[in-house]
């Protein structure tokens, strides 16, 4: 009987559920992609669900339930806070202290009792982790590495902002950290907001607005916010920050060192947030860069693995692997939250005797991240049926060969195949395609598919061998996690136009790839190999035996403000209401124009709360 | 009856303890200190 550990995150943002069997994921799949809510941080009952089904186990032959962090000790740092902030605090203390008084300071008995209410058998102990080692947990294990360093960087947890271990096979060992409030997280988490964007969720946009910036305010945040040490520790100057004694993060201080209010959401983007978001980018990147040096010289490793929600800041992550700090750097697929849910299971299945079984492969542990549901060729037909769609059902080769027909004539496809993907990318399983060279794509899916601001970049999916032909990259990047330049020869020769700034930029094409070119020139990356994703990688391949080029547009199977579909009926419902011509789904092929007009009740994007 | 009770903590309890903390140590650490090497609290 194999050794099952479940691990849970939950109640805070992106809650999830894991299972990890002898040491190794076995399922792991955020909430929100079932319940349909955006980062929902609730009980993640149906993710649990899927993980024991997936595995064909109840909670009774399930060892042991980690909960991701150690929610006493939190409710220390909390009343802490309330403390030190007195007396302008007291409308968050009057909202948050009856629910922390009441479960949130033994919320994991709450989960006991969640899943107790779940009637899938007995419920085992469930034990604590605490948060910063469940992060660094996710980031070991699972690398491909026997021992390296580790560096684990978000916004809080209990105490702990940013944390440095030790990791050496089926071991781990803490160095150091830096404590709240003082945390790099929550720096970024005050500009997100400033510049008008949702914190927790909008900092991606905020390093996509950087690169059509000058970092002008550089300077005043290392004077005035935050204070820099040469080994990248840092404290920040809490008078300009309001997330002590209310529920915004920035106030009155901090609008007038930055001339004004804050941006509102949704309002216009000005050259001032453009500056903002490049000069936070720029002192985020020092950081990690120095943290890492740090990092390096306490372990003398030569390979480092990241977690955390800043390591979700792949700009970072792509200047920490060109500065060559470490032979190596391995990031947690899913570096946010949700993947606590997968470290603190995997803390507990090492400390129980696990093996790392990876180790030796050659690869990592995590699957490509595809630990989520699939849904096989039978139920896709039969939903077709039912919902009376026309399809057409092609042998495997044809089906590459149309989809790949339909991307070299500018279509743009939605590939819904094999399992979904764990953490916020999608990988090649719910994705929407697109051929890069078309430089009219980045508007057409940015505007008329994802619904979303016209800034925001997209990535490319390259067959992992061709990537150092089209980027300069110096290793994989299976999770899209890293940031590299264009090659040179792949660049636009001739001097780029002057006098051009804001979004502007976007109108100017500076490669041979220009709906995944970012305005500075860089791309998100992510290298596909063929044991990750055999089918996707045989799509690249085709495309590129057909182009030349082994590049796809690859940005996440959802409109603006939607989690990432997870069943058939959610991709052929994002489908029909999207300019996407061809959707793919596991083997079977559905064209826009073939289908019977899509009709819904209302206005179907009011009901999508924006991002 | 509950907000009053949450009222009377806040300021009648916590606002004196918290800014007796304040006065002896600062639980946060808020301050900067030029002269020191690192904020690292090494473990």
């Amino acid at each position: 009987m194999p050794d099952l550990v479940l691990g849970i995150s939950c109640y805070y943002h992106d809650s999830a559920a894991a299972l990890v069997e002898d040491g190794a994921p076995r399922a792991a799949a955020q909430e929100e992609r079932f319940s349909r809510r955006r980062h929902d941080p609730s009980f993640p009952a149906q993710a649990v669900q899927y993980c024991l089904q997936e595995s064909g186990a109840k909670l009774d032959d399930v060892s042991a339930v980690v909960y991701y962090e150690d929610p006493g000790l939190k409710f220390g740092r909390v009343l802490t806070t309330f403390a030190a902030a007195v007396p302008y605090g007291f409308a968050p203390f009057r909202e948050a202290l009856p629910d922390w008084l009441a479960w949130k300071r033994r919320a994991n008995d709450t989960v006991r009792d969640e899943l107790a209410g779940l009637g899938l058998g007995q419920v085992p102990p469930v034990v604590c982790r605490r948060h910063h080692a469940s992060h660094a947990a996710s980031a070991f294990f699972p690398s491909p590495y026997e021992s390296a360093a580790v560096l684990c960087i978000d916004g809080v947890g209990e105490w702990a902002t940013t944390t440095l271990w030790h990791g050496r096979r089926s071991n781990l060992r803490q160095l150091a950290e830096i404590r709240f409030p003082h945390s790099l997280g929550l720096l970024y988490s005050a500009f997100t907001y400033f510049c008008g964007f949702k914190v927790d969720s909008g900092e991606y946009k905020l390093m996509g607005l950087a690169p059509y910036g000058r970092p002008r305010f550089a300077e005043v945040i290392r004077r005035k916010l935050i204070h820099i040490k040469p080994d990248g520790s840092f404290r920040l100057n809490m008078r300009y920050f309001a997330y002590l004694h209310d529920h915004v993060m920035t106030g009155r201080r901090f609008e007038t060192l930055f001339g004004g209010p804050r941006r509102s959401p949704e309002g216009p983007l000005t050259e001032r947030e453009f500056d903002l978001a490049a000069s936070v980018q720029q002192v985020t990147e020092e950081i990690v860069i120095r943290l890492a040096r740090t990092a390096r010289s306490l372990t003398g490793e030569r390979r480092l693995c990241l977690a955390g929600g800043v390591a979700l800041n792949c700009v970072a992550n792509g200047k920490l692997a060109d500065r060559k700090i470490f032979d190596e750097i391995w990031v947690q697929p899913a570096a946010g939250d949700a993947g606590g849910a997968l470290g603190a299971a995997l803390s507990v299945a090492m400390e129980r005797g696990a093996s790392r079984a990876h180790l030796g492969t050659g690869r990592d542990g995590m699957a490509g991240a595809l630990l989520g549901p699939a849904y096989n060729d039978a139920a896709i037909r039969a939903y077709l049926d039912e919902h009376g769609l026309p399809y057409s059902r092609p042998e495997p080769d044809a089906l590459i060969r149309e989809a790949v027909a339909a991307l070299d004539g500018g279509k743009v496809v939605g590939w819904f195949q094999g399992r979904m993907e764990f953490g916020p990318r999608a990988l090649g399983n719910r994705s929407i395609l697109g051929d890069p060279r078309d430089s009219a794509m980045q508007s057409t899916m940015n505007l008329k598919i994802k619904f979303r601001e016209s800034f925001r970049p997209f990535a490319p999916s390259v067959l992992a061998p061709d990537a150092r032909d089209y980027f300069r990259l110096n290793q994989d990047s299976p999770y899209m996690l890293l940031v590299a330049d264009i090659a040179p020869d792949k660049r636009l020769a001739g001097p780029q136009p002057e006098g051009i700034s804001g979004l502007d930029l976007l109108k100017v094409q500076r490669s041979l790839l220009p709906a995944v070119t970012h305005v500075d020139g860089s791309a998100r990356i992510q290298t596909v190999a063929e044991e990750d994703n055999p089918l996707y990688y045989r799509l690249l391949a085709a495309f590129k035996e057909r182009t030349g080029c082994p590049v796809l547009v690859n940005t996440s199977f959802n409109v603006r403000g939607e989690p990432i579909v997870n069943t058939p009926a959610e991709a052929v419902t994002c489908f029909m209401r999207t300019d996407i011509d061809m959707l793919v789904l596991g083997g079977f092929i559905l064209r826009k124009e073939e289908q019977p007009a899509w009709r819904e009740g209302g206005d179907w994007r009011s009901d999508i709360p924006l991002d | 009856m509950r907000r009053a009770a949450l009222f009377l903590l806040y300021y009648l309890v916590l606002t004196p303890v918290g800014l007796l903390c304040r006065t002896v140590r600062d639980p946060l650490h808020r301050g900067v200190r030029p002269r020191a090497s690192s904020y690292l609290v090494r473990r």
